[in-house]
């Protein structure tokens, strides 16, 4: 195999993996996890900022 | 007893330091761009020489400012977003007291003259050991965190963290391969065109990974909470994740064009560099768009406004340095005042920037506070920053571009038609400006320090930030 078969392999491997992401972060079955996912900062009570105590 | 409450120690101790070695490296940086255009203004003292505080320039703010940054918003946002406290603590204060060891013997070592030779590495073999001790103590603290968190998902921000923490590993280990000789020298364990080559794998991924992905973890979660939304696109930070830091790591050659490094290697790093535009920008989209409907924010806040210019600047210096890979671009670019414009347009602008709106929406909340002491004082870094950069790049770009084009000029003859005294008087003028510029960024700096300062003075040491229990049952 010569080195340009073996660029134009690892090319297409590339390509495939590259729409296998796309497809996996894209897909309707993963929306709703993804969705939960990018709320996560929110999750939380931002109370802490009246709660300190003094060292 | 499970923790009820987040530890909040080691990130004040990171943040304070962040914004001291800031300044120390900022400081280093205007005196370097001083000596450039007054060679004698340090009398001649050989600690002081520019040989040697260019290194301790470079360290302090990669891996002091930045470094220091990044464990405490990582410790940070590894908590919030996990809801648990940090595993290992220990290890984690360790992982301080060990990391500012290390600042501290760069700062006595290289004005020495201890110095491996290997840019953005030059730390001797006793420092690397050091290094690698804290670093997978970071590891450890990290996902080990990750492994008891209460919450189902991982947030993008700490895939960031993660591959970051993973791959500046691998780096260190492998580009520091060496042999030591005395507890202050050592050689490298590469030679010729291997070592050139695995030093810019290293470099360039140090680049890509510590200044880069690293960064974008810390714009994928202040972003979204300052501006109050959640991000823009979460699954195109999934791609943005993959796509990055898969490409990032063969773009290394391309500090290598027109050298002794095989042909095809120099072209593979130029391709890998092109398309490394396509998931930058995708990222850059990601984080300005999440501002979409909150527009308005952007007047009246300038800690957005440092999260935003930050990543116009990541947007810029994203496509400068692809395009900057082109062979014939590079032919140009190399060697020249440009390719230091180009890193400061991303240092400054991108890692810098972001990191400062990141610290004034941290360091109040750590401080039990709800916001800064003064918000005219960061409408006041800020522009002083943003006009500081600008100065600073556009010197150099003007400067790069003349110095580029006067080294290649010919006569008929095919001698060269300036001499280098010539162009370095050509530079004199922008050496100036680019002086000007950085110590605005400098001047700005110091306002940040008074602010935070007054901030910790007036506030109280939150030692008890409650985790939510609601999520937990």
């Amino acid at each position: 195999m010569d080195s340009g078969t073996v660029s134009g392999i690892v090319t297409v491997i590339f390509i495939v993996v590259f729409i296998g992401i796309v497809w996996w972060a894209f897909s309707k079955g993963n929306k709703q996890r993804f969705d939960d996912a990018g709320k996560l900062p929110f999750d939380e009570d931002d109370t802490e900022a009246k709660q300190g105590d003094k060292q | 007893m499970e923790a009820t409450t987040y530890n909040y120690k080691v990130v004040r101790q990171f943040a304070i330091m962040t914004v001291v070695w800031g300044i120390v490296g900022m400081l280093v940086g205007v005196l370097l761009a001083a000596q450039l255009i007054w060679p004698d203004l340090t009398f001649g003292i050989e600690w002081l020489s520019y040989g040697r505080l260019r290194p301790l320039h470079t360290n302090a703010v990669i891996f002091a400012f930045g470094g220091s940054a990044m464990f405490a918003v990582s410790y940070y946002i590894v908590q919030r977003t996990c809801q648990v406290r940090l595993w290992a603590e220990k290890l984690a204060a360790f992982t301080f007291w060990g990391w500012t060891l290390v600042i501290v013997l760069a700062a006595v070592t290289l004005p020495l003259g201890y110095t491996s030779s290997k840019e953005y590495a030059e730390l001797e073999w006793p420092i690397d050991i050091l290094i690698t001790v804290v670093w997978v103590s970071y590891a450890l603290v990290f996902f080990g965190t990750i492994l008891k968190r209460k919450t189902k998902h991982i947030y993008v921000s700490n895939w960031f963290f993660g591959a970051y923490i993973l791959v500046i590993a691998i780096l260190h280990l492998v580009n520091s391969a060496e042999l030591p000789v005395t507890m202050t020298k050592s050689y490298s364990a590469y030679a010729g065109v291997q070592d050139a080559m695995v030093q810019w794998w290293y470099g360039h991924n140090a680049v890509g990974f510590f200044l880069t992905t690293a960064f974008l973890g810390m714009m994928y979660y202040f972003i979204p909470k300052q501006a109050g939304r959640p991000i823009y696109s979460y699954r195109l930070s999934v791609v943005h994740f993959w796509s990055l830091n898969f490409i990032y790591m063969w773009a290394g050659p391309h500090h290598l064009q027109y050298t002794a490094l095989p042909d095809w290697a120099q072209s593979l790093g130029m391709v890998f560099s092109l398309m490394l535009l396509a998931p930058s920008w995708g990222g850059m989209m990601n984080g300005i768009m999440t501002l979409s409907g909150a527009w308005h924010k952007l007047r009246t806040d300038p800690i957005l406004k440092f999260m935003v210019t930050a990543l116009s600047f990541y947007g810029m210096s994203t496509f400068e340095g692809p395009m900057m890979s082109i062979k014939t671009v590079n032919a140009l670019s190399h060697y020249t005042e440009w390719t230091i414009g180009h890193v400061h347009s991303g240092a400054l602008g991108w890692v810098a920037m972001i990191t400062v709106g990141s610290m004034y929406y941290l360091i109040p909340r750590l401080f039990g506070r709800e916001s800064m002491f003064s918000t005219k004082l960061i409408e006041w870094h800020f522009w002083l920053s943003t006009i500081g950069v600008v100065l600073y790049i556009a010197a150099l770009w003007i400067a790069g571009v003349a110095q580029g084009l006067m080294w290649r000029a010919a006569n008929a003859d095919g001698t060269l038609t300036y001499s280098f005294a010539q162009v370095l008087n050509t530079m004199y003028p922008f050496y100036g400006i680019r002086l000007l510029g950085g110590t605005m960024f400098f001047a700005g700096m110091l306002i940040m320090a008074y602010n935070v300062w007054q901030t910790t003075r007036q506030g109280r040491v939150v030692n008890d930030a409650p985790i939510p229990q609601a999520v937990h049952a």
